[in-house]
């Protein structure tokens, strides 16, 4: 026994572009997997990615179940299976709940809960045929707090977490384990859409959350992608249906 | 492995290393390259220092942790694992039964803590994780008395959590479900096909799956303060 072994096993990383997706790529990577690495439009930055990690870019818009279904085919024939999805992509926009644009406010839900529904359904087909497979979905501290000026965000990511537990108990007997996690707040190019929303430069946001969090400091992206290689370990079957909470100690026990 | 995001092997003291989960955080640990200091009522077995003590008795604690620092080298982490189960319906549990439960696990965890946290505060450095239950968050029937005591226990864990961090020292739990371990008897329910077949996974975890989860939260769990990892089969979500 030692850290998570996953040579052999194909991964699917959504939002893999910058950030935190970009972070679990390179980690499943490290871990030994064959890495896959969406995100919304093509670009250089995901080829960058998917370049580091040895792997392929498939770009494809996940607020659109057509191309959701075409993202796990195309992930399956390129890489000839799918063990691991990493449901990371998000769209976020903040605004006070009466002015928000309602096209909008159902684009974030529709990208971030509807888009991770469509992965699943479409990436547990193989898995339960071959008997195991594993979901990791990254929900956040505000899917499990709520967050004034986010209702759409946190609505979606709090669906994410109901998503997690449901299927976790309906798909583990069938050998997949679905699993999430709710991060905190990380160092990733998504602090800029707060800091702009609160009128502030960045390095103030990054200040003000950190006085919030018992470890003096925001998070960095490798630490939540430390905790998907957990929850990828195909040894751990026991944590099923569980929402793993990397925040640096903001909020203790209510997942 | 990430740079900079990874605890590197040290020193633990595994209390309850003897059997069943214990035995196996201190043998997944070892095998990670960590020297292990395993304290139980009896020797425990494949440790690098094994030492006979009751985790209820403080004084006794602290000898043994100092112990474990002068033979092994600073001690940087502690899993507070030892512990016992049993079940009755409320109305029968005695007080010395009730006070037993709260002194091995609330007792054994805040003794293991109060020895270990001097030293990693100074230093700044290192963890601690307590084995709570999966009976701690979900309950379960005939389990007041040890439900409580684990209960207490992530209580303590989330308050000392918020306390130690600031200071550069993380503390969290895990909370298993059913294991296969001797604190399970052969005829213990938690055993019964019935029972399992209404888990998610339809078996009981095994010890193997709490360590690997502990080790995680040593090694690798840097951002996590105060949390709870729930390997439970699926028994709570």
């Amino acid at each position: 026994m030692s850290r998570t072994d996953l040579t052999g096993r194909v991964a699917l990383v959504t939002g893999a572009a910058q950030g935190m997706g970009a972070a679990h790529a390179a980690r499943l990577a490290a871990d030994g997997a064959t890495v896959v690495v969406n995100d919304r439009e093509p670009s250089e930055a995901l080829d960058r990615v998917a370049h580091e990690v040895g792997g392929t870019a498939l770009a494809a818009d996940l607020s659109d179940p057509g191309q959701v279904a075409e993202l796990v085919a195309r992930t399956e024939e390129t890489a000839g299976r799918l063990d691991v999805l990493v449901a990371n992509h998000a769209y976020m926009s903040m605004a006070p709940f009466l002015e928000h644009d309602v096209d909008d406010w159902w684009k974030v839900v529709d990208t971030n809960l509807g888009g991770t529904f469509h992965l699943v359904r479409s990436a547990a087909a193989g898995m339960v045929a071959r008997g195991a497979g594993r979901v990791v979905v990254i929900s956040s501290i505000w899917g499990l707090t709520g967050w004034p000026e986010a209702s759409a965000y946190a609505a979606s990511k709090s669906g994410l977490v109901s998503l997690i537990k449901t299927l976790g108990r309906e798909l583990a007997p069938h050998g997949v384990i679905v699993n999430g996690i709710a991060p905190g707040v990380i160092d990733t190019p998504q602090l800029q859409v707060d800091a702009d929303a609160a009128r502030v430069p960045l390095a103030e946001i990054h200040a003000r959350y950190a006085e919030a969090i018992p470890l003096g400091r925001i998070g960095a992206p490798e630490e939540v992608s430390a905790a998907v290689s957990l929850l990828a370990d195909f040894r751990l079957q026991a944590m099923v249906g569980q929402v793993v909470q990397v925040n640096g100690g903001e909020l203790r026990g209510r997942a | 492995m990430s740079a900079g995001t990874t605890e590197q092997p040290g020193v633990a003291v595994v209390t309850g290393a003897a059997s069943g989960i214990g035995a196996a955080v201190a043998a997944e640990l070892r095998e990670r390259g960590w020297r292990v200091a395993g304290l139980d009522l009896t020797a425990s077995g494949a440790v690098d220092l094994a030492l006979e003590v009751d985790v209820r008795d403080g004084a006794a604690m602290a000898e043994a942790v100092d112990r474990a620092g002068r033979e092994l080298g600073d001690v940087t982490a502690a899993v507070s694992v030892a512990g016992h189960y049993a079940m009755a319906p409320l109305a029968e549990i005695t007080t010395e039964q009730w006070q037993r439960m709260l002194r091995v696990h609330l007792g054994g965890f805040t003794n293991l803590a109060r020895a270990v946290l001097p030293g990693l505060l100074a230093r700044r450095s290192g963890s601690v994780v307590a084995i709570a239950s999966e009976l701690a968050i979900g309950g379960g029937d005939e389990d007041a008395h040890y439900a409580a005591a684990k209960g207490a226990v992530l209580g303590a864990v989330r308050s000392l959590a918020a306390e130690a961090a600031p200071r550069g020292v993380r503390v969290n739990a895990v909370a298993p479900g059913p294991t296969d371990t001797p604190l399970l008897a052969p005829d213990s329910p938690w055993r019964d096909r019935d029972y399992l077949d209404t888990l998610p996974l339809r078996r009981l975890g095994s010890p193997q799956e709490v360590a690997l989860c502990v080790a995680w939260l040593l090694e690798e769990g840097t951002f996590c303060v105060g949390e709870v990892l729930n390997p439970n089969a699926g028994a709570v979500i």
